[in-house]
């Protein structure tokens, strides 16, 4: 996993991000039957390992897009900055040499595990701490499964698309 | 040694995760929203083919027995099956146990206040009071012939 080579945007950006937020769609629908069970947290992580921040385009057309498809309210304000995180994270992770699969198995685990609190934020400023504390309650166990589901998809699938990823990149493609 | 330690790493990892987990369940059982209680009293008592009564009690906002039904079952005591037609839900097991109509002409009754229930579970409204009967029972050919 080396560092992508930094350049500014070009063409093949918009190409690649289109095929990001394409990917986080159809992964998205795919599942959507299962709560809280989802790739999108892998892929993101995979993206910034393989792609560097300028997966954060991919995380702000994926929120659009998700605002268009679903509606815009005073909720869709978390689409903007939850998956940033993430990413941030993955960042500074990956500047600090971080590369196993169990490390990101595990920061997925807790990024799963705390995405209800994260995305309670906004009932915060909303609606004050109380609104914002039973919000995040009433949503733990989905908070739990998505803990579990997070941490089992990167142990599956982390080592195959990085085979995968890696093949892209030495092809010039990623 | 640096496998050793890195090994060691990931287990205090999950050891952390896993007391995160437990931490979120106490807070979940802690501060959980409590379920209100009803306004109508209801027993239920289920028949089953060997004439054994299993009676459940509470109070409820239900509107309908099936509701009623729908709010036992999520509890766990209580479990059925059933399928939806023109007539209303038709109700084909309860407590696991299989009424087969076409085997041997079993099927589940509803007793309301012991009348025979004129209504499908999920047509009869529930009231204040009500005892409600599911009752295993097999037709006896000629029994209508004898009436």
């Amino acid at each position: 996993m080396t560092a992508e080579p930094s350049r500014g945007w070009q063409a093949r950006d918009l190409a690649i991000t289109g095929a990001m937020v394409a990917l986080l769609e159809i992964s998205k629908r795919a599942l959507d039957m299962l709560p809280n069970i989802e790739l999108i947290t892998f892929l993101f992580i995979m993206f910034t390992l393989y792609y560097g921040k300028k997966t954060l385009a991919a995380a702000l057309a994926f929120a659009t897009f998700e605002c268009v498809y679903f509606g815009f309210g005073p909720w869709t304000v978390t689409y903007y900055y939850v998956w940033p995180v993430l990413i941030l994270l993955v960042l500074v992770s990956k500047k600090r040499g971080r590369t196993g699969v169990w490390y990101y198995a595990l920061l997925s685990g807790f990024y799963g595990l705390f995405f209800g609190y994260l995305c309670s934020l906004y009932t915060l400023v909303l609606s004050g701490p109380k609104v914002q504390f039973a919000w995040w309650v009433a949503g733990i166990p989905y908070d739990i499964t998505h803990c579990i589901g997070n941490l089992v998809i990167c142990l599956v699938l982390f080592r195959p698309f990085s085979a995968l990823f890696g093949r892209l990149r030495s092809q010039g493609l990623l | 040694m640096e496998k050793k330690s890195n090994t060691l790493k990931i287990v205090s990892a999950i050891l952390v995760l896993a007391i995160a987990i437990g931490a979120l369940v106490l807070v979940f059982q802690k501060n959980r929203p409590a379920a209100s209680e009803g306004t109508k009293a209801y027993t239920l008592t289920v028949v089953d083919d060997q004439g054994t009564e299993k009676a459940y009690s509470g109070k409820t906002d239900a509107e309908f027995l099936s509701d009623l039904m729908d709010e036992l079952a999520a509890a766990g005591d209580f479990s059925y099956e059933g399928s939806k037609s023109d007539y209303g839900l038709y109700i084909e097991a309860v407590n696991g146990l299989r009424a087969d109509y076409d085997a041997d002409g079993a099927y589940w009754s509803i007793y309301v206040n012991g009348e025979y229930g004129q209504y499908g579970a999920d047509a009869q409204p529930v009231a204040d009071g009500d005892a409600y009967s599911l009752v295993y029972e097999v037709y006896q050919a000629g029994e209508e012939a004898a009436n």
